[in-house]
């Protein structure tokens, strides 16, 4: 399905190098990849294969060393901190896997966070019944007054999603987000993302390094070493057991 | 690692700039300590100097009490006392200098002396030119200063106005320095005594230094004196009483300075703390690890007290240094103020010592408190990540009140007198206590407080500060502290600058209330009213009244029959203070009691006086002169009377002061202007007074020198307050960073969720204008509080609440935002330069 449409997010050999100290690391080694509106995809891999660092890059959060990011059309490769900025306000929705909510702000607040951040006041007229609609999609209605840490991790990385999706931005990115739950509640995460993905059309790209969170996806990109190593399309489906994707992986010897 | 020790320096060292601001702090609070303990020697050693060139080695001094002076036969009758060894009589007479406008310039002292005797027991100093010579009849020293500020030199003729013809003096000789008198600025001249006699037409003298011979007492002599001098009013005074005058003169510059360097100290330990509370809190982990390895409780306290001690040390070392230089400069300012002869700054090793341990004691106190709470640090807590090691309120509250009782001692210790200046003690103790009591009170206020002054801020950044919102307390008694040293800060200079502003509008409203016209002219010679003067200057057109006032002293009978003692007195006229409504009467009745006054027997009694010594209407006032006593009906006590250099003056008739009392004459006369005085009337009136030998000085002049005098003082002082806003500004930048480097995390989400750099910037920026604002509310109204204990422990009243000191209030309110604002320049910069990538990666 993805050849067909203009893709919203297009990476074109994108390298990163970090120095640390006299030495570089190679976090990126040339990454080309394509994601359609609408699609859900994850990126998996072990650890240090360079799935945040791409995950960064791709929303604005860092640039990369050579290569091109290509969102809605835009090339935000060479952004300059305010262009990237605003472009974080607008068109992307992160959600981390640690520390995603300001302690001090009640779910609601931290929910309208971009609307405040950008300006608005989030607590008036449509932009309050948006945030009220977001914090309905993740299944928080009437914890609106709770701080974070009155509510469970779930609850936490589900007001993470409800923030990073109140915007309807072009593209979510989630690094992780199940990373610090266990699987009944990393579960009702993962629901609520594929929900705004069917429903809502959102295009989503996912970091895990599990297998039963990359499942959700219709194609998962599979890094090794800062580079695609391959690429599984699962396709949409009503169901979404991880076996067909363990057996691919296993194909491939990960 | 060799020790546990090296720790406390490595935390030092990776903590720069935290670790210099408070270096500096400490420094600065050490700084103003040591500066004031050394102007208090300084001015110690002034005042020996003063007195040692006042009465050179004379052990005893005949002052004569009257305007008369002491005739020749009383001189006789002293060098004839058993005991009495030498005796160097002097004239002291205060004149002008003639130039081609009459009369002109400020005026001189000149004192007539016997070269012979004068020498015996004073020493002066010819930087130029050669001494007075018994016989010289027309030849006179000069002091430097005066010969710089009248372009004089050897063989210079100098032309001094007396009671008879100007006389021409030619200059001999250059006296080093300032001379002798204090408070003239150096403008004094030597005569030959037959000389000045002739210059001022008199044969007497003004006082009699007696150096007792070997083998006689002071006391002996003095007795012997008492019973030889019989002829005239005197009084006989010792060295070390005229030093105890000039030191009391003092005393309250010296206990408002004691005041504000205790609270310039005490808000270098607020610094202290909180900057060791935020090492503690970020290094809960590591205290963790090595409590886990084996470390005692005590080696945990001790690695904290440690890092106290060597800020403490390198603070107080530079404190020393910078406080020579402070002093240098307070010294300087107070040798213009107060006129005494200061050479060099003085510097006691006591001093030193003790602004040093002082400055390391103030530290470790202030450090003992977060040291403690790390060394309570369970292990297993401190290892997880979510431990608060903040300040609970009440260790806050055990830690406010050691550090006042220490900076306390330490502040008592620099008052003139230390514990046992008494009365005096209240003022400061009573500041100190509302200065705590701001500092106590800040947590509870900072929340409402905080929110109010979001308000401003929230119209022109309404992002940032609904961002805020909330950090302000999250944190309370850290944020507290920073809020209560900057308000502490703040409460002095605004204390300082309203008790000044307010001294000084007294000063001049004190002028404006007694004098009765709008030009003084001043004699320095006596003049009776039967010279006609008064008239002369009553004939130049526009003049509506001329109103002479003779100034003397009077010896004050107490009730009691204690000895008496001298009190300033002031002849009036009461019909034209009445004509010209001066006068503010606290209790009689005015128009009767001015009435009355010309009849003589009655006096009018200036407020301070009557307070002191509690007198009432209708009391009667036992006046003594020479061997006679008068006695005077208290008519009615007012607010100010003259101001004399000892005192208010006793109000009294004309006819009491000459027929009981001694007075010659007028020495001053005020004028009044008729309401359509033509305008170069002032103009007419000084030239006819430098024709007739009086110095015409208008009152806005005299308004404005006493304004000038007091305003000087009080900038001084509120230069040193300051001083403490700085060292709260340190502490802002201090905690400013801290609370930005602990919201890394939260500023890395804020980022990747759209806001800006600016944005970023902006909001620690308001975060601290918020702080600002809540410093300057509790600062002012404590401030106020402090201002108003101040006076009225100085003898003040409040009567000025209803024009409260607007412009230093909002000066002051923008100072505390300003100093806040700039503080936080630094982690604003810190907060926007936050790599987002950095502060969202897991842990
Ligand atoms: N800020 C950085 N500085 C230096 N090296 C980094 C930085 N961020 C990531 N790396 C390195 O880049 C590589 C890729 O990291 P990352 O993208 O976090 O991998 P993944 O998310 O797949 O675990 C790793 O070797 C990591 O150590
Ligand atoms: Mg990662």
């Amino acid at each position: 399905m993805s050849s067909v449409q203009v893709p919203i997010l297009e990476a074109r050999d994108l390298t990163k190098q970090y120095v640390v100290g006299d030495h570089a690391v190679e976090a990126l080694r040339g990454v080309s990849l394509s994601v359609a509106p609408g699609e859900f995809v994850a990126f998996m891999g072990p650890s240090g294969s360079g799935k945040s660092t791409l995950l960064q890059i791709l929303g604005g959060l860092d640039r990369p060393t050579s290569g091109h990011v290509v969102l809605e059309g835009r090339d935000i490769s060479g952004l300059t901190d305010t262009e990237a900025t605003r472009l974080r306000r607008e068109s992307t929705g992160f959600v981390f896997q640690f520390f995603n909510l300001i302690p001090l702000l009640d779910v609601r607040e931290n929910v309208g966070l971009p609307f405040t951040i950008a300006g608005t006041d989030p607590t008036r007229g449509e932009l309050r019944d948006r945030v009220q609609a977001a914090i309905d999609a993740v299944d928080l209605t009437g914890k609106e007054r709770n701080r974070p840490d009155q509510l469970s991790a779930g609850e936490q990385q589900r007001v993470a999603v409800a923030r990073a999706l109140v915007t309807r931005p072009a593209l979510v990115l989630a690094d992780e987000p199940t990373g610090n739950l266990d699987f009944a509640t990393g579960t009702e995460v993962l629901e609520v993302l594929l929900r705004s993905c069917h429903e809502q059309g959102q295009t989503i790209v996912l970091v895990t390094h599990d297998a039963k969170a990359a499942a959700y996806a219709d194609r998962v990109f599979v890094f090794v070493d800062g580079r695609v190593g391959d690429e599984i399309v699962l396709g949409r489906r009503a169901e979404h057991s991880a076996t067909p994707l363990i057996a691919r992986l296993a194909q491939l010897g990960l | 690692m060799r020790s546990l020790a090296s720790l406390a320096w490595r935390s030092l060292a990776a903590r720069r700039l935290r670790t210099i601001l408070t270096v500096l702090g400490v420094a600065l609070g050490v700084a103003v300590f040591f500066a004031t303990q050394t102007t208090n020697a300084t001015l110690d050693a002034a005042v020996d100097t003063t007195v040692t060139q006042l009465v050179g080695r004379a052990d005893l001094r005949v002052e004569a009490f009257a305007e008369a002076g002491l005739s020749a036969g009383s001189l006789d009758a002293i060098r004839k006392t058993p005991g009495v060894r030498d005796v160097a009589p002097t004239l002291e007479r205060r004149t002008f200098l003639v130039t081609d406008v009459g009369p002109s310039g400020d005026p001189v002292t000149v004192l007539g002396i016997d070269p012979a005797t004068d020498r015996s027991i004073r020493d002066t100093t010819l930087v130029r030119g050669v001494d007075l010579a018994p016989d010289t009849q027309r030849s006179v020293l000069v002091t430097e200063a005066l010969a710089r500020d009248r372009g004089l030199d050897l063989g210079s003729i100098v032309t001094f106005y007396g009671t008879g013809a100007p006389i021409d003096f030619r200059v001999i000789g250059i006296v080093e320095g300032d001379g002798p008198i204090p408070a003239v600025f150096g403008r004094t001249a030597w005569i030959a005594l037959p000389a000045a006699q002739e210059l001022f037409g008199t044969a007497s003298v003004t006082t009699a230094d007696v150096t007792v011979a070997r083998g006689a007492t002071v006391d002996g002599v003095a007795s012997g004196l008492e019973a030889a001098i019989t002829t005239e009013p005197y009084v006989l005074v010792r060295p070390a009483e005229i030093a105890a005058g000039m030191r009391d003169s003092t005393a309250d510059i010296r206990t408002t300075l004691a005041l504000v360097a205790a609270v310039v100290l005490f808000v270098g330990a607020f610094l202290i703390f909180n900057t060791l509370s935020m090492t503690v809190a970020e290094r809960v982990r590591e205290v963790g690890l090595l409590r886990a390895a084996g470390a005692t409780r005590r080696q945990i306290g001790s690695l904290f007290l440690l890092q106290a001690a060597v800020v403490g040390v390198l603070g107080a070392i530079l404190g020393a240094l910078g406080g020579v230089a402070l002093a240098a400069v307070v010294v300087g300012f107070l040798h213009q103020v107060e006129g005494l002869t200061v050479s060099g700054v003085t510097v006691r090793p006591a001093d030193l010592a003790f602004a040093l341990a002082l400055g390391v004691l103030v530290t470790v106190v202030a450090a003992s408190e977060p040291a403690w709470r790390a060394s309570r640090l369970s292990p297993v807590e401190a290892l997880r990540s979510r431990v608060d090691p903040s300040v609970g309120m009440r260790a806050q509250l055990r830690w406010l009140i050691a550090i006042a009782v220490v900076v306390g001692i330490g502040g008592i210790a620099l008052l003139p007198g230390g514990l046992a200046s008494g009365a005096r003690l209240l003022g400061p103790v009573l500041v100190y206590c509302v200065l705590l009591v701001a500092a106590l009170a800040s947590p509870f206020l900072l929340r409402p407080l905080g929110r109010l002054a979001s308000i401003p801020f929230g119209w022109f950044f309404r992002t940032e500060t609904r961002l805020i919102r909330g950090v302000l307390t999250r944190d309370p008694a850290r944020t507290a502290l920073t809020v209560g040293a900057l308000a502490i800060g703040l409460a002095m200079v605004v204390a300082v600058a309203s008790v000044g502003s307010l001294s000084r509008a007294a000063a001049s409203a004190w002028i404006t209330d007694v004098v009765p016209g709008s030009t003084v002219v001043t004699s320095i010679r006596p003049i009776a009213a039967d010279e006609g003067i008064a008239d002369q200057l009553a004939a130049i057109p526009g003049v509506e009244h001329v109103t002479p006032v003779g100034t003397f002293d009077v010896a004050l009978q107490p009730r009691s029959g204690a000895s008496p003692y001298r009190v300033p007195a002031a002849a009036v006229s009461g019909a034209a203070m009445l004509g010209d409504g001066r006068l503010t009467f606290v209790s009689g009745d005015r128009a009767s009691a001015l009435a009355k006054l010309d009849a003589g027997g009655t006096a009018i009694v200036p407020r301070s006086l009557a307070d002191r010594l509690g007198i009432g209407l209708g009391d009667t006032l036992r006046l003594g002169f020479g061997d006679a006593v008068t006695d005077l009906a208290v008519t009615g006590i007012v607010e100010h009377t003259f101001p004399a250099p000892d005192g208010e003056t006793v109000l009294v008739s004309w006819s009491d002061a000459t027929t009981s009392f001694g007075a010659l004459g007028a020495d001053f006369y005020a004028i009044r202007y008729a309401a359509g005085a033509p305008p170069d009337a002032p103009a007419s009136v000084a030239t006819t007074a430098r024709q007739l030998a009086l110095q015409p000085t208008s009152l806005d002049e005299i308004r404005g020198q006493a304004e000038g005098a007091v305003g000087r003082l009080f900038g001084l002082f509120d230069a040193i307050a300051i001083i403490a806003v700085l060292i709260a500004g340190l502490g802002i930048v201090n905690t400013l960073t801290m609370s930005v480097v602990e919201r890394v995390r939260e500023i890395g989400i804020l980022r990747a969720t759209g806001l800006t750099r600016a944005q970023a910037w902006r909001m620690v920026m308001v975060e601290s204008g918020i702080l600002g604002i809540a410093g300057a509310i509790i600062g002012v109204v404590s401030g106020l509080v402090i201002g108003a204990i101040m006076l009225l422990t100085q003898g003040g009243r409040i009567a000025w609440i209803a024009d409260a000191p607007w412009t230093t209030i909002v000066v002051v309110a923008v100072i505390g935002v300003a100093v806040a604002m700039l503080a936080a320049a630094y982690p604003a910069r810190v907060a926007s330069r936050v790599s987002i990538v950095r502060a969202v990666r897991g842990e």
